[in-house]
């Protein structure tokens, strides 16, 4: 069992369709939900090393910008933003996905990410100038392969035709884009807020 | 008793005035100009040493000729003598290198006559002393020779790319190896203007390119032709100044906001200024938003491509080398010794500078400080490609200021020569190189597997046959097994 547990996502990410079928109706959710958590952490910590440990060729940082919980947030906010757009989304046009269903299948698409820009930190030190197109071919290759799993994911979840699919991806980045204008908007009223208060209080400490 | 008490009273006021001043003047002492800086490669700027420091003011009356009033530009000869253009009094100027005074010129025989000047800008010192003379008021160009005696007068070109009620108002002239003399006019915006040796008019060379505003454009696309004549006009903006290397390149400013600001110039007018450096070399890259970025105003180039440009907002002098690395920056607006009130003109006098402010017609020299003399020296060494030299000065540099990107890549480029690559890998990073960093590290690549190659080999070849040998033992038991069980 364990065994499996460790190859059906390898197996997932060369067989997609059967793989998310399997995922939505065959497998234990649970399972499926502590795996998904794992991909997510495993993307954050190649996210983390991936800004500190690559190649100076393929990654000019400022160790004064590098922030490590940005870099967690980086990963966690856009995933959360899609599952949560997706889902509002797929529950008013007869998606038959739950929330849950959304986020493993979301997670299990990041696999590739993972897998081949692991290796590619280390790698990437030990490439020069001219090799760098390797990297750079990989990193776009993997992401291409996400963008595939996800649709396919997308597209099993809800058991949606292709078009209907890229519809639905199309309309969530749109509600990506309203949800963090939202959270801007109740961010900078909160600061306000927060603002305001602060300055009667300092008024009334000065005053007395 | 009263009176004792009195005494004490103002014995302590003298006491506290005088601690004061020692206080008042430890500060000012501290606080002379402003702090130098750098711009790092992440465009921050970061905290520099002083690369050079006011000497001395130099005027009219120390001099003893009287004072300047509205001097314009300086020049100085490669036996740094110093020629100064006071324009409110209509004379020249020249100084030897003690800065005492040689002699002043007013006037020059004009067949016969006594001629004068009137509100000349500009002026320039040929290799052989010949001196140019920019006459704006009297729209020509005076062109005498060491004794001062007239060569030849250039008035308003007859040509048909020039307006027939243009007016002559040269402002800066420079002259040539092959004694070509160009001009910066007032009302061009075609480039310099060139002449030949006897004085006629040849070409505009290096018009600066129209910059268009996209949102002023709409404007104008939507316009009527009757509102758009009523428009300003899309203009190339003109030169702010220019100056002339020994090799013959015009380095010049305009007035623009692109970042092409600075341009060197070849024979055809072509910018061929290296931009290689962090940014381009345009003055301050980061700036209070009321001030604006900088707007430079005179240029001075020096042996080994270094060049210096003045800043007329902030009133900075910045430098920079062939590549385009900023140097260093020092000057400043203010009151102090090594501030300015009008900065009109640089000029280097072997490593020192003289800086020309307008308004307070005086002379501010600035001599090097160890910083400094290290850093043009590293810069100069490098030039020559004499790497060795240039390592060691770069050394001393960083130690003085590690802020200094570009300095480790000059350390790294000695130490690539000398093949010690991780060495220069590590300067390479610190100066944020990749290429170059790329090309050290393929060499260390290269060597890391040429020494590992043996033992390399010969581990993976052990293991290749060890496998090998291990599975053919295991199915030979396994077969074994399977013999016996049956």
């Amino acid at each position: 069992m364990n065994r499996e547990i460790i190859k059906y996502p390898f197996y997932l990410i060369v067989h997609p369709f059967n793989g998310f079928w399997d995922l939505k109706y065959e497998y234990n959710k649970r399972i499926n939900l502590i795996i998904s958590f794992i991909i997510l952490f495993l993307m954050i910590v190649t996210n983390i090393l991936g800004s500190q440990y690559s190649g100076f060729l393929v990654n000019l940082y400022n160790p004064e910008n590098m922030n490590s919980l940005m870099e967690v947030l980086y990963v966690v906010v856009p995933v959360l933003f899609w599952c949560v757009a997706n889902w509002s989304l797929t529950t008013l046009m007869d998606g038959e996905g739950k929330f849950e269903e959304i986020f493993v299948s979301t997670c299990f698409a990041l696999i590739p990410l993972v897998i081949i820009n692991f290796p590619w930190i280390w790698l990437s030190n030990l490439i020069s100038m001219q090799e760098t197109a390797f990297y750079y071919f990989s990193n776009s290759f993997a992401v291409l392969w996400f963008l595939f799993l996800l649709f396919v994911g997308n597209m099993t979840v809800h058991q949606y035709k292709p078009s209907k699919s890229i519809g639905t991806i199309l309309l969530t980045i749109v509600a990506m884009g309203f949800m963090a204008f939202l959270c801007l908007l109740f961010f900078s009223l909160i600061q306000q807020m927060v603002a305001f208060i602060n300055v009667i209080y300092q008024e009334i400490v000065i005053r007395n | 008793m009263k009176r004792v008490q009195k005494f004490s009273a103002i014995l302590l006021a003298i006491m506290v005035l005088l601690f004061n001043i020692s206080i008042g003047a430890t500060t000012v002492k501290a606080e002379e100009g402003a702090p130098a800086y750098n711009y790092s490669f992440w465009g921050e700027s970061v905290s520099a040493p002083d690369a050079y420091q006011a000497k001395k003011l130099i005027n009219g009356n120390s001099l003893g000729i009287g004072s300047f009033n509205q001097p314009n530009d300086l020049h100085v000869t490669n036996d740094n003598q110093v020629y100064v253009m006071d324009s409110g009094n209509n004379r020249i100027a020249i100084l030897d290198q003690e800065f005492k005074t040689l002699r002043t010129v007013d006037s020059f025989m004009n067949e016969g006559a006594k001629d004068t000047f009137s509100n000349p800008q500009g002026l320039f010192v040929t290799k052989d002393k010949d001196v140019l003379i920019a006459d704006t008021g009297n729209h020509r160009v005076v062109h005498l020779d060491e004794d001062f005696n007239l060569v030849k007068i250039i008035e308003k070109p007859q040509s048909e790319l020039l307006k027939e009620d243009y007016v002559f108002e040269p402002i800066r002239v420079v002259v040539d190896n092959a004694d070509r003399i160009f001009v910066m006019a007032a009302g061009i915006f075609d480039g310099f203007m060139e002449f030949n040796v006897n004085g006629s008019f040849n070409t505009f060379i290096g018009a600066n390119r129209v910059e268009v505003d996209p949102v002023e454009y709409l404007w104008k696309r939507l316009s009527t032709q009757a509102q758009r004549s009523q428009m300003v006009m899309f203009t190339p903006t003109e030169f702010t100044n220019l100056d002339i290397n020994d090799e013959g390149f015009i380095y010049s400013t305009n007035g623009d906001q692109s970042e092409d600001i600075i341009k060197k110039l070849n024979a055809r007018g072509t910018d061929i200024l290296r931009r290689e450096g962090y940014y381009s070399p345009m003055g301050d890259i980061r700036y209070p938003l009321d001030v604006g970025p900088s707007r430079l105003i005179d240029i001075d180039v020096t042996d080994s491509e270094i060049y210096s440009v003045l800043d007329s907002k902030q009133g900075r002098i910045f430098t920079y080398n062939g590549d385009g690395h900023l140097m260093y920056v020092f000057g400043g607006l203010g009151n102090q010794l090594g501030e300015f009130h009008t900065p009109t003109a640089i000029e280097r006098v072997g490593d020192n500078f003289l800086v020309l402010d307008k308004e307070l017609a005086e002379i501010t020299v600035f001599g090097t400080t160890e910083y400094g003399r290290t850093l043009n020296e590293a810069v100069r060494s490098y030039y020559r490609g004499d790497e060795e030299k240039a390592f060691q000065f770069y050394k001393e540099t960083v130690n003085m200021n590690a802020n200094l990107e570009f300095a480790y890549t000059g350390i790294g480029k000695a130490l690539l020569r000398q093949g010690d690559y991780k060495e220069a890998m590590h300067n390479f990073k610190q100066s944020l190189d990749q290429q170059n960093y790329s090309k050290a590290f393929l060499l260390y690549r290269k060597q890391v597997l040429r020494e590992h190659f043996s033992t390399g080999m010969t581990v993976i070849l052990l293991l290749a046959v060890g496998t090998l040998i291990f599975r053919k033992y295991r199915k030979m038991t396994r077969g074994k097994r399977v013999v016996s069980i049956e």
